[in-house]
């Protein structure tokens, strides 16, 4: 080190001398300390500058610069990533999931119990609310989403959880958990609640299954007496047409006999009436003949007594024997 | 004398430097004033104030902050054991007030926890257990939060939220509840099943009605057609024969004759009969 020497009254003093092989070292120091200010901003970034401590303007993505510290820093959170947090199981592993009960059993608006998961995505709307206003993101969304769950869960009774309120009990959750985020002035946008899975407790989902193949049960008894009907109404018809179709076919027949007999009888009657006499005898003796063909016949003496003919039988059939 | 220059300057940079600093965004300061607080920063940026040893400062979060209370058990209205998760979110409004009255955040804390807890139990106490769980639950949180955020005010201390977070049965509690779901859906089901049954005797027994009646109206309508028949051929039979009775009876019995007498019949005939007149004569 050089010095000066200067003379002051009757005292020498020694003065460092700022010489020219200082000077570059301090303006090094000062240029280092000067970049030290260059940033970059992520494409997923914002920069979020403050000055003197007290926010003073946003940066976007790409090059930036700012005083050096301790005259401005610069945050840089991520706007674009999508965060989210799992309320009633946690992801443990590739498509591996564990359900936390104490989270996911929840009282339904009817006092009963169901087990609800739900996964809640985030981003953030508002960079300069949300490095400044608040601590511990994930915790705040987890806490108001838990909260606004089981809140709308229990407005709901538990047949409208299970089933058919899915989609308004989702809504109902996310509209509740922005409220609520947006009164801790988080700058935090949700955007999607996804209720997974609702479904009854496992101690009493036997029961709740039981229902179901109930269901099951009611439909297939329906049906069988449904099949039942359908095997048998028909054949009732059927063996109704034809009853209907038999005596329709007796109708039609007894007509036609009818008129068949009454041909002939006209017929017969104009032979008749043309020589009645001889007719009358010849259909008489024709009609004799025929039955008495091939007849056995017995021919009784006049004036025997019946007690005759009696025995005349008894020995006819003694003797057929 | 060299030294004396060197020692002033140094003094007067320390001096400097203890003045002038910066509050941050997340920040809010209470300047002390010999030991003695005297004024809030709650504003960031650059400030000043008298160096040290006179004045210093002490620094506070000026965020929304958190308390998670763990679960106590709360009776409602209807007596009936309720296990209450709540957290609070709450913010130091009034940094001096603070410092002077509960100094740092661990004594703030229990100071609010016994605050929110009455509130909780108070308010909680004046519903029934349906309406904490159920439609009531954000205007419960509401009063809450205004009752406590009135009895903090005196710590400087605002707050902002108290929410409950899960409202629970004691597992006694819940196992009657299970027991009562169990019952319920077990009732359900015979429902259903009874309704099934119900159902198919009402075809089966329909169906067997309509059945007899679809027989029976064709029964109807096949004897209403033989009736027919029967009816049209009469009429045919009786305008024929009437032209002549004596010669249909005469017809007529021939033809009997031809069917009732048949091959197992024995005839036994008088020979005096007009038939065997001339066979005995001679």
């Amino acid at each position: 080190m050089q010095y000066k020497r200067i003379i002051v009254g009757d005292q020498e003093i020694k003065v460092p001398s700022l010489s020219l092989g200082a000077l570059p070292i301090a303006g090094l120091a000062l240029l280092i300390w000067l970049l030290s200010g260059v940033y970059i901003v992520g494409p997923d970034e914002v920069g979020v500058v403050q000055t003197f401590g007290k926010y003073s303007r946003a940066a976007q993505s790409g090059l930036n610069y700012h005083f050096p510290y301790p005259i401005e820093k610069v945050s840089t959170p991520k706007v674009t990533e999508v965060k989210r947090v799992e309320i009633g199981f946690r992801t443990v592993g590739k498509n591996q999931y564990q359900t936390i009960e104490r989270e996911s059993l929840m009282l339904t608006g009817d006092e009963n119990i169901v087990d609800a998961e739900m996964i809640v995505q985030y981003k953030i709307k508002d960079p300069v609310a949300y490095t400044f206003n608040f601590i511990k993101p994930e915790l705040t969304v987890r806490e108001a989403s838990e909260a606004s769950l089981r809140t709308v869960i229990g407005r709901h009774n538990i047949d409208e959880a299970l089933t058919s309120g899915k989609f308004m009990i989702q809504e109902e959750a996310k509209e509740l958990i922005q409220n609520i985020l947006d009164k801790y002035n988080t700058g935090i946008l949700i955007v999607a609640v996804q209720l997974q899975d609702v479904s009854p407790p496992s101690q009493v989902i036997a029961a709740f299954k039981d229902v179901a193949s109930a269901k099951e049960d009611k439909n297939r008894m329906i049906n069988q007496a449904e099949g039942y009907r359908n095997d048998v109404i028909p054949k009732a018809r059927g063996e109704g047409q034809a009853m209907i179709r038999e005596a329709e076919g007796y109708k039609e027949a007894r007509i036609a006999r009818a008129e068949g007999d009454v041909f002939k009888f006209n017929a017969v009657l104009k032979e008749y009436r043309k020589a009645k006499g001889v007719t009358e005898t010849r259909m008489y003796l024709e009609t004799i003949e025929e039955i008495l063909q091939n007849k056995e016949k017995i021919l009784v003496p006049d004036g025997e007594g019946g007690g005759n003919l009696i025995n005349l039988l008894n020995l006819k059939a003694k003797g057929d024997k | 004398m060299k030294k004396i220059i060197l020692i002033l300057i140094a003094f007067s940079v320390l001096f400097g430097l203890s003045s002038v600093f910066i509050v941050d965004e997340t920040e809010q300061i209470v300047i002390l004033q010999l030991g003695k607080p005297v004024r809030n920063i709650t504003k960031p940026g650059l400030n000043i104030k008298l160096p040290f040893p006179f004045q210093e400062k002490i620094t506070f979060d000026n965020r929304l902050l958190e308390y998670d209370s763990p679960p106590e058990e709360i009776l409602s209205k209807d007596k009936k054991t309720l296990i209450v998760d709540n957290y609070v979110r709450w913010k130091i409004v009034d940094p001096l007030q603070f410092l002077k009255t509960v100094q740092a955040i661990p004594t703030a804390l229990s100071r609010m926890d016994d605050i929110v807890y009455s509130e909780l139990r108070r308010e909680l106490g004046t519903h029934d257990m349906v309406e904490i769980i159920t439609d009531n639950r954000e205007e419960i949180m509401e009063v809450i939060t205004t009752a406590s955020n009135i009895a903090t005010k005196d710590y400087g201390i605002e707050v902002i939220d108290v929410r409950i977070r899960r409202v629970d049965l004691p597992n006694e509690n819940e196992e009657s509840i299970y027991a009562r779901m169990d019952a319920e859906r077990k009732r359900q089901a015979n429902k259903f099943r009874s309704e099934g049954e119900e159902e198919a005797q009402k075809i089966r027994a329909s169906t067997e009605k309509d059945k007899t009646i679809i027989l029976a109206d064709s029964y109807k309508q096949a004897e209403r057609i033989r009736g027919e028949g029967d009816a049209i051929a009469v009429d045919v039979y009786a305008k024929s024969y009437s032209a002549d009775t004596k010669f249909y009876e005469f017809v007529r019995t021939l033809d009997t004759y031809k069917k009732i007498i048949d091959d197992k019949t024995t005839l036994v005939l008088p020979s005096n009969s007009g038939l065997f007149k001339l066979l005995l004569e001679k």
